[in-house]
């Protein structure tokens, strides 16, 4: 699989710095895993966050801050931040044509909703993040989505097929980022359904009543 | 036998030797040292990303918990001691921001955990990757070779939820153009690397 579209410097530096919300996070999590040039460039930024890290003039600890931390390691587990990480699977999940991405194991996956003629749609609900806005879409050979711009921010990653929006073709395993500069209309390719999973910070502005209906049917 | 402790700030691969030595043989005189060196520095980070005095020493302490009950997990052909202590202490700060039901909500995994996930794509071969102490080396002497406000900008963006707003109040630049400079700064940081791949 060649994939041509990556997440740019800024959104992967922004999930290297823990900046990003989880629903964001989620998306470049599945992306990584599909895509080992992109886990060398997050290596190289967890690298940078060492270096950042390294070169911080100290901060002046409590004068028995290591006694402490060693009593705290004699008293044994108990930490919070010790909980392991979301390696159950949550309820069953709908078929896919590919394997679930193991980033989306935690994650709660609905049935595929209708949402208009070949178009269908989940919801997912991430692990302790329920409000981020995550959502996969399945849409049919040859449909278009309805035409829209964002009040902020919009991933997109393709797990199955290929759309084109009038920027470029996007097909599995590619990554698309989109803001209120673009507005569009993505078009699933002839030759078979197209599957994504998106996540949506801030809103999708649809054109027309009959899209915002549409929008209002998936929570947007 | 444990290594000794320097008084000077300790050479990168003498910190992966000391966190070796703490997840192989439990041995405390080197997480002193680790501690000694780290701890600082995590509140450091901490306190520069918003959190208060207190606030940052608890995490501090709490980051180094983490690091001796995962330091078996440690493998410095994946990941340096600064990039895995560095992941530790930033998710930390993630999962703080989560119990607050902040925007910031999952548990990142760490970075050498992305480093072995599934390798679906081909590209590029695994002896034009560099990872461990190598990739740490090649950031390092990358960002030293780049001009100080460029250093800047990439160091303020690992400081806090909204690094982009917070170097725009930093250099006097108004928020549009602080995405663009940051971008060039880690085009400019690719460059170098990619200069270095063996
Ligand atoms: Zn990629
Ligand atoms: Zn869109």
């Amino acid at each position: 699989m060649r994939i041509r579209h990556h997440p740019d410097d800024a959104l992967m530096l922004a999930y290297a710095a823990g900046s990003l919300g989880a629903g964001h996070r989620l998306l470049l999590d599945v992306h990584l895993e599909g895509c080992a040039a992109c886990r060398q460039r997050m290596a190289q930024l967890n690298a940078l966050g060492g270096v950042m890290l390294d070169e911080l003039p100290p901060a002046e600890l409590s004068p028995h801050a290591l006694e402490r931390v060693l009593a705290r390691i004699d008293a044994g587990p108990g930490s919070l931040a010790d909980a392991p990480r979301t390696s159950t699977v949550v309820g069953e999940k709908p078929w896919l044509p590919v394997a679930w991405p193991a980033a989306m194991s935690g994650c709660e996956v609905g049935p595929w909703r209708w949402m208009g003629p070949g178009m269908y749609w989940n919801r997912v609900v991430v692990p302790d993040a329920p409000q981020a806005k995550v959502f996969m879409l399945r849409i049919g050979a040859g449909r278009m989505l309805p035409q829209h711009t964002h009040s902020q921010s919009e991933l997109t990653q393709v797990l199955w097929g290929a759309f084109d929006d009038g920027r470029s073709e996007f097909r599995a395993g590619d990554f698309d980022e989109t803001d209120g500069s673009v507005r569009h209309q993505p078009t699933v390719q002839p030759n078979g359904d197209c599957i994504c999973l998106a996540s949506v910070e801030g809103t999708l502005r649809f054109d027309g009543w009959l899209a915002r209906l549409m929008g209002a049917s998936i929570g947007m | 036998m444990s290594p000794d402790i320097p008084e000077h700030a300790p050479e990168p691969d003498l910190l992966n030797h000391l966190l070796v030595c703490v997840g192989s043989k439990s041995d405390r005189q080197a997480f002193a040292a680790l501690f000694k060196h780290f701890a600082p520095r995590i509140k450091s980070y901490l306190m520069r990303s918003g959190s208060s005095e207190s606030q940052a020493e608890e995490f501090a302490q709490e980051a180094m918990v983490n690091v001796w009950k995962k330091a078996a997990g440690f493998d410095p052909a994946e990941a340096a001691a600064s990039t895995w202590i560095f992941a530790i202490a930033r998710n930390l700060r993630i999962d703080h921001f989560r119990r607050l039901g902040n925007r910031m909500e999952q548990i990142a995994s760490d970075p050498h955990e992305d480093a072995l996930a599934g390798a679906e794509d081909p590209e590029p071969t695994p002896e034009e990757q560099l990872f461990g102490a190598q990739c740490e080396r090649a950031v390092r002497s990358a960002m030293a070779a780049l001009p100080p406000e460029q250093q800047l900008v990439l160091r303020l963006s690992f400081y806090e939820e909204h690094p982009h707003a917070r170097i725009a109040a930093e250099l006097g630049l108004p928020l549009g153009t602080v995405k663009s400079r940051v971008r060039l700064a880690l085009n400019q940081l690719r460059r170098r690397l990619d200069g270095m791949q063996p």
